[in-house]
This record gives structure tokens, sequence and C-alpha cells, in this order.
């Protein structure tokens, strides 16, 4: 998987600290990191888990633009610390399908910065995993959105935790924060978004959904001749597409719905 | 010779005065603060308490001193010091006063505004309200009407000792004294309260607010209240009221507890208004307050509750959906001002099939108060197609005020279908100016701004609170904007 | 090719289904009209096999076999089409994706080999023609924020991909103005051969103008009460239902 995704995007490891300008970056082996885009850089990063804990800090320096990629396929635990300055926008995706603890902390600090998470989590068996996405808004005029699904199936225990913290003054703060979950079986949801808001012209939202597959697909799905199966199938993955197929990272939309639909015929 | 004996007779007399009647005021004086097993001894003997009542206070006290103060809510409570607070004190008379003219005209003018009837607002007041309306035949008309239905509805001291076998049945069984710091602490030092119970098949003929309302007496800063709906009754319930009550006591810790019989359906209604303190956070009760009630097969239970008061508010009322297609609703208002503190909401326990919740909440804050909306929605396994629907939205009003969203959603059962959703908005400066410019002042304005947010969830109040409700909260922004 | 005798169905204890017969030969158009909750859409729930009704007597024949021992799937892989009333928005699953497994399943039960992505594409192309739907939305997530004359030519988009053997098209000309009728009616007309059949729920006579029914039945609480030909539709457009019904309550 890492090899595959480095080679197609012909990434260069990533040093353990320093400034980094432009160009299409890996992180070798998950160990902790300092890393500082340049001002007005554009970045590409793949984060591909390896059995570690690691924490991963990333300055994004004013006008730079950071788009990170990270791919969650065995037990580890990362967290990224993302520090985004004025004008620079960090987009990321995350997909996970094992067992795991990640943690993204985005802080927005410069005026007009902006932070996009989408991520996917899909469990199966015993899976034990936890998502946490924490947002802070310290300076004015930025905007966040996060858009996390989760899939638990088996006797798996999925967990997403999200903080949009808007501080005091933190005017215009435009964020939405979304969590939506399937479970299947005998699959464990657990959802805590929560806001903490200490500016009042903000617009600010959270919606967490935990449900079912929809019946009436799938008795339609079945009417037009494809089986249980096939219909179930589909439906999970029409839920869960659209994050890779709005990957950070482009380029690599096959390899990731590959791993996707490998983790979902286990379903 | 003449002077000693002058002293020795004074002297007699005053031991005289402490043999012949005065040692138990003297006593209730010496009790004064803290808390001990002694205390929890006196507070029952002074109840007149069976021998079992005791042994439950004594127990829960005991559990009570190995907890800790609970630290996770969004507030911050300044250390309370346990033995510096009187747990007993007999009931005050309060003055009598003999007209309306002699009402503290800073409270006469929030009655008006608030638009209570006279008669009660003399109630209210403490006015000898036999004066002006017979109160004590319009107390027994409805006592009659209760009585023939079977309904009980007395003190919480009455009931222990005239309805044992109800008591020892359901005190304690929905809130047991282990469930948290302030259960433990009101099981073993409750003062008094209300219970009540409904008979199988019965609807209760009246909304028990209007009795509670003109009895409205002290019920004292540990209030225990149990109600009891049985097999397929209803009984509509009205806790406190919407004058602001003042109260010398700054620590607050009611229970109520809700037993939801098979079929049965009950509202329980709050309007909580205690001093909120000053304008810089003086004074001010904390308030930690325990609400649960458990829903049988087939039974409903929804909550609404209109917060308006105390300096710190801590409270969940809760549903626990433990029969088959039982249900539970929680709608609340909760709005802080200046340097209140509020962290408020709910639990729905899904454990039966088929059980449905729905949550509305709406946080109003202004000044430099902090207000948060805390929520757990959990399906237990065996919960098939359990359904929980939230909305929590938070109205900010100027920018030194914090509004917070903390739910927890917690599924183990795939059939559930649970949705929540947040939004967060201001009173903006457009909507102001086009009220103003339709000749409305900002006050008024904010007033209809609120009033209309918050308009779910008072529409679920009894008739003539839903009103009053509307213009607390009005009241309570005074001074907020502009 | 169909052959409904006695077909009695319920959901719950609620019986709504209170002996059926109807028998539908290839070539041929019926129509079935009747007052709201007469069981129309339930009949044609019941012939697809949707698994929320249970039913308690009577018996299916479609091509000679017993269409009761199939599950919903099986039979429309036999070639039975149900046109919904309120297609279902799968938000996600693409129509084209969705599309394919369909045709390919439908393939498989004849015998045939799946097709090629082109020859794929071609048949869309060719079948979205029919009712002039908008190719575009043939890469969109399936009926996900179509408008209600899109999901209904979707509808029709689908009949003509799978080419059903009997086509069951349930109020499919609810929400439909003028334009969109003629469209989808002229659809079903030009999928009509020899060797299938259409039956048509419907509430009004005005899509009969265009799809020209060979028998017109009225259901009425769960049984059809009269049979007649076109002329039944018009009688009943002008008359509406209360000389049938009368009649049926005095019987």
């Amino acid at each position: 998987m890492k090899e595959r995704l480095n080679s197609t995007l012909q990434a260069q490891p990533l040093p353990a600290s320093g400034r980094i300008g432009s160009g299409v970056w890996y992180v070798e082996t998950l160990a902790d990191r300092d890393i500082t885009v340049d001002a007005g850089g554009d970045v590409r990063m793949l984060i591909v888990d390896g059995d570690a804990a690691a924490e991963i800090n990333i300055d994004v320096e004013s006008g730079a633009k950071l788009s990170i990629l990270h791919v969650v396929n065995h037990k580890s635990a990362a967290t990224v610390n993302i520090a985004i300055a004025e004008v620079s926008e960090c987009r990321m995706t995350q997909v996970v399908c094992s067992s795991s603890d990640t943690r993204v902390v985005a802080s927005l600090v410069g005026r007009d910065a902006r932070f996009e998470l989408g991520g996917v989590f899909v469990l199966t068996d015993d899976n034990q995993t936890s998502v946490t996405a924490d947002v802070n808004h310290i300076s004015p005029d930025c905007r966040s959105r996060i858009m996390v699904k989760g899939v638990a199936s088996g006797k798996s225990h999925g967990r997403f935790s999200g903080l949009v913290y808007v501080a005091p003054d933190a005017q215009r703060t435009d964020s939405e924060q979304t969590n939506r979950n399937v479970t299947i079986g005998e699959g464990h949801i657990e959802t805590l978004p929560q806001l903490e808001i200490y500016a009042d012209d903000v617009k600010c939202s959270h919606g967490a959904t935990v449900g079912q597959m929809d019946s009436e697909a799938i008795l339609y799905m079945r009417q037009r001749g494809l089986s249980l199966a096939d219909a179930k199938r589909l439906q999970i993955e029409g839920f869960v597409d659209d994050i890779v197929l709005h990957s950070a990272v482009e380029g690599v939309q096959d390899i990731l719905t590959e791993m996707l639909a490998e983790k979902l015929s286990k379903l | 010779m003449e002077k000693d004996t002058q002293k020795d007779i004074l002297q007699e007399l005053e031991t005289s005065e402490y043999k012949y009647g005065f040692v138990t005021d003297i006593e209730t004086e010496t009790i004064g603060r803290g808390l001990s097993e002694d205390i929890v001894r006196l507070i029952s003997e002074k109840k007149g308490e069976p021998e079992w009542m005791l042994e439950r206070r004594l127990q829960a006290y005991r559990h009570w001193l190995t907890l800790e103060h609970p630290q996770w809510a969004h507030l911050d409570i300044p250390e309370i010091d346990f033995q510096d607070v009187i747990y007993y004190a007999a009931p005050k008379q309060k003055k009598q006063l003999n007209s309306l003219d002699e009402v503290d005209p800073e409270l006469k003018r929030t009655f008006d505004k608030l638009g209570i009837p006279l008669e009660e607002q003399m109630a209210l007041a403490g006015v000898a309200v036999d004066a002006v309306m017979d109160s004590v035949s319009v107390k027994t008309t409805f006592r009659d009407t209760l009585a023939e239905k079977g309904i009980i509805f007395c003190s919480i001291s009455e009931a222990i000792k005239e309805h044992p076998e109800l008591i020892k049945k359901y005190l304690g069984s929905v809130v047991p004294y282990t469930d948290n710091f302030y259960a433990a602490l009101n099981a073993a030092v409750f003062s008094d309260g209300s219970f009540c119970y409904i008979p199988k098949g019965v609807r209760c003929p009246m909304e028990l607010s209007t009795y509670f309302r003109i009895n409205a007496e002290g019920t004292g800063q540990f209030e225990r209240t149990l109600i009891v709906a049985d097999e397929g009754s209803y009984v509509s319930y009205l806790e406190g009221c919407t004058a602001p009550r003042r109260d010398e006591n700054q620590l607050h810790a009611a229970v109520v507890e809700i037993v939801v019989e098979k079929d049965a359906d009950v509202k329980y209604s709050t309007v909580q208004n205690w001093y909120p303190g000053d304008k810089d956070g003086k004074g001010g009760i904390y308030n930690f307050v325990t609400k649960r009630g458990i829903c049988r097969q087939g039974a409903h239970l929804s909550w609404t509750q209109v917060e308006t008061g105390s300096a710190i508010t801590w409270k969940y009322p809760s549903c626990v959906l433990q029969g088959d297609n039982s249900s539970g609703e929680f709608y609340s208002v909760a709005m802080t001002n200046n340097y209140q503190q509020a962290d408020t909401g709910t639990k729905m326990i899904h454990i039966g099939k088929n059980t449905r919740s729905r949550i509305v909440s709406k946080g109003i804050s202004a000044g430099r108060s902090q207000n948060a909306y805390r929520g757990l929605v959990r399906v237990a396994k065996g919960a098939d197609n359990a359904r929980n629907y939230s909305q929590c939205d938070s109205l900010l009003i100027g920018d030194k005020c914090g509004a917070h969203t903390f739910p927890v959603i917690d599924s183990y059962n795939p059939s559930a279908v649970l949705e929540h959703e947040a939004t967060t908005s201001k009173i903006s400066e457009d909507q102001l100016f086009y009220c103003n410019q339709r000749g409305l002042s900002t006050e008024d304005a904010v007033g209809l701004i609120v009033n209309g947010y918050a308009r779910e969830v008072l529409a679920k109040l009894p008739m003539e609170f839903a009103v009053e409700a509307q213009k607390l909260l009005a009241i309570s922004l005074e001074g907020s904007v502009g | 090719m169909l052959k409904v005798e006695n077909l009695h169905a319920s959901v719950g204890d609620k019986e709504i289904l209170k002996g059926i017969n109807l028998t539908v030969k290839a070539g041929e158009v019926h129509a079935i009209m009747g007052p709201n909750g007469s069981g129309k859409s339930t009949l044609a729930s019941v012939l697809a096999g949707n698994e929320k009704f249970t039913v308690t007597a009577g018996s299916v024949e479609f091509e000679g076999e017993d269409l009761l021992q199939y599950n919903i799937e099986e039979r429309s892989r036999k070639g039975l089409f149900l046109g919904f009333q309120y297609p279902v928005e799968i938000p996600g699953v693409t129509m084209a994706n969705f599309m394919k497994i369909a045709v390919n399943e439908q393939r498989k039960a004849r015998g045939l080999e799946p097709l090629t992505a082109a020859e794929y594409l071609r048949m869309m192309k060719e079948k979205s023609a029919i009712v002039e739907l908008d190719s575009k939305l043939t890469s969109r997530a399936v009926n996900e924020g179509f408008s209600g004359g899109e999901k209904k030519k979707n509808e029709i988009f689908q009949m003509a991909m799978l080419d059903p053997k009997l086509a069951i098209l349930d109020e499919t000309d609810s929400g439909l103005d003028i334009d969109a009728l003629r469209i989808v009616a002229t659809g079903v007309t030009r999928l009509k051969r020899e060797d299938n059949a259409t039956v048509v729920i419907t509430h009004y006579q005005r899509l009969l103008d265009y799809i020209v029914p060979d028998y017109v039945h009225v259901l009425y609480k769960g049984r059809i009460i009269y049979t007649g030909d076109k002329t039944l539709a018009l009688k009943l457009e002008k008359e509406g239902y209360d000389w049938l019904i009368n009649d049926y309550k005095e019987e």
C-alpha cells in the first residue's frame, strides 16, 4: 500500500524536522516530526501508518497550501497537529481501515485560514478505533469543514470525537462539523461532536447521526434484480466513496477505492 | 445586696428560660453549620421519621463521605465547604403583610411584568391571602377532588408517615443514593418536598401546578420529589414558578424521581428562577439537581424546563426508557446572563424495544455567562428500533459569553436511528435595526426574537405558564443589549 | 403470462387484498384504477415481493411458475419490473454503477454474458433517449436531487434497460406535468411488444390517452369489482366511482 502510493505520486521522504517548500512528501517511518511548510509553499504529504505511535507537528506558514492524505491500515496511534497561518489552507483526507487511535488537531491561528477534513473509517471484526478531529478557531474570519463517516460492523467499536473551539476574538468563524455513521451487525458507535464557543458573530453547526442502511433503498435495488449482498455493498460504497473521490491528494483515488473495497468485502 | 438580688433574679430567669422550653430553639441554633451522623439523626428525629427512614439517610450519608465533588461539568464552581452549610433549620415563619402595598416594590414590579394574578401575587409575596380570597376553601376543593380520584398529593414527610409502603417501594428506586455526589447528599439530609401518587387508570383532573403555586411555601434547600404514575394514569406537574425566588441558602441540591408505570403518561414542567446573583456575579444560588424518570412498557415522560435563575445550574432531567414502546422527551430553554453558569441537558437511555426520544434544547447566553448543553443518548444492545432526534441550538447575545454543546451518542444496536443537530446563532444588528425601524424598542425586539427562538419549547408548557415564561425570558435579559 | 387467483394479503393484522383475480396475457395492457386506499399499490408491492406484506391465501402464476416462491430480486430477474410511485433516493450510488449490476444480473439470469463497458455505455445512451432523460443524470446518484418528472423518467429508463416481460407501473403519472406525462407514456408505448405486457396503476384517465389499455379494472376495498374496456376509464373520469361502489355496496 505504502509503496504503491509513494511510487504513484513519486513522493520523497520527509525529514524528521525542518522546512519544506513544495513537492510531494511521505512519512517513511511513523515517528515524531516537526515540519514547517514555507510561506507560499504548496505541499502534498502522505502519511501511511505503521505499527507505531507518533506525533507529527506541522506549521503551515502564510499563504501556503498543504494537502495531506492519511491512510491508516495498521494498528497505530498518530497525532497530527497542524497550525495554519493567515490565508493559508490545509486539506486533509483520512482513510481508516484498522484498529487505531488517530488524532488531528488543527489550529487556525491566522486570519482567513482554512481547514478541511474528510475522513472515513470502515471497521469489521473486533476493530477498536477512535478518530479525533479537533479544530481551534483562534483567529477571526477562518473557515473549517469536518466530515467524518463511519461504518462499524462485526463486533467492532468506532468512536468519533470532535471539538470545535472558537476563541473569544475569533469573530466571523464559519465552521461545520458532520459525523455520519452506519452500524451493521453488532457494531458499536459512539460519537461526541462538541462545540465550545466564546464569540458571538459565528456560524457554527454540527450534526451527528447513527443509523442503519436504508431498507427502502435496498428494496428498490433488489426490485431491479440486485442481490441483497450487492445492494448492501453498493449502498455502503456509496456512503463512503465521496470521501475518497474528493481526496485532498489527487491521483490515488483508485488505490484508495481498492483498499476500501477489500475492507468492505469483509463486512 | 439589692444589686446582688437583682442579678440573681436575672440569672435565675435566664436559667429557668433555658430550662423550660428554649432548649430546642437554642439547640437548633447550635446545630448550625456542618454535617455529621448526629446531624442526620437529628434531622430525622425532628421530622419524626420512622427508624427505617433514618437508616436510609445514614446509609446515604456514609456513602456520601466516600465521594468526591464532581469535576466534569463545564462550570467554574467555587469550592464549597460542606461543613459550612446549615443542613436543617425549622421552617421560618414568613412576615405576614397586610396588603400588597407593603410588598417590596421591586418584587411587585416583576409580578406585574409577569402578569401574575393579583391573588397569587399576594400569596407569593406573603400577604395574608385569607383577606382576599378563601384560600382554605380553594385548597379544600382541590384536595377533595384529588381524594375522590384516589390521588395522593402531600409533602414527602407526610408520605413517609402516612404511606410508608409506597415510599419504601419507590423512594430511591430511580435515583439511588449511590447515583452521584449530590444525590447521596440529598438522600442523607433532604428537608422536604412533594409526593404524588396517581392510581391505576386515573387521569389527574388538574394541573398540579395550580394547587402547588398557592401552596408554594419555602420547600427548603434539599428538596425531594417523588411522583408515581400507576398503570395507564396521567398527570401534569409543574415545579417552581416564574416569580423570582430568593433564599438565604446558597446551596441547593434537589432530587426528583418519577416512576411512570405501564402506559402511563407524565408531563413534568419546571420554571426555575432562583436568585442568579447580582450584575457582578456576587451571590446567587448554586443549584445541583438530579432528575430522572423511569418509563415502563408503553409509558411516556415529558420534561419541559425553563431555566433562567441560579448562579450555577447543574441539571440533567433524564429518561430511562426501560419498557418496550416507551418514549421520552426533553424540551429546555436555558438562559444565562451576567456571570451565570449553566450546564444542563438530558440523558435518554434506551433499553426497551421500539423506544423513542426527542430532545430540543435552546440555550441563550448573554453578558459574561457560560451556557452548556450536555447530553447522552445511549441505545442498549436489546433496544431494537430505537429512535432519537436531538436539536440543540445556541443563541449568543454579546461577545463576552460562551455557548457550548457536549452531546454523546452511544449506540450498541444496529437498528437504531439517531440524529443530532446543533446550530449557533446570534441576534444580529440587522434584526434589531429592522425591528427598531418598525418602532420596537431594542428591549422589546430582543424579547421578541428570543421568544421566537424558544417558541418550540415554550409551547410545551401548560398554557398559563407559557405566557409568564415568555415574559420571564424578556425580563431576565434586561440590560443585556445596547 | 400472469395469473392471479384469489390473492389475499395483509400487513400486520390488517388485510388489504381480499381476493384478487387477474389474468394478463402477453401483448396486453391492463389499467387498474380505484379510489385512494383501495389496495392498488399494495397489489403492485405484493406482486413485486415486498416482504412488508404477507400473502395469506391465493396464488400467483408468472410464466407458468409459482411466483410467490421467489424473493424480490429473483422475481425481478424473471422479468417482473415495478415502476415505483415514489422512487427512493440512494445517495452516493451512481445510476451508471447501479444499472450495470442490474443489467448484468438480468443477463446472467437469461444465460447471457455480461456486457462490456462499451456495449453498456452504448445501451445507456440509446435507452436514455427513449425517455429523453438527460444523459448527465446517469452519472449522478440514483434519484438524488432528481425532480419529480426526472425520477419517473428514470423509472421508465430503467425499464428500458432491463427489458422486462411484465412491467407494473405504480402511479407513474402522479406528480407529472403534461410534457413529462407525454414523454413517459410515449416511452412506455415504444417499449411495448407482442411478447411483453404492462399493468398501469393510475388515478387519472389522462395517462390512458397515451397508453391505451385493453382492459380497465376497478379495485375497491381489496377486490376487483368491475372490469371493462378503455371506455370504462372515460366513464369513471366523468362520473366518478360512486355508481360502481353503490352497486357493490348493494351486492
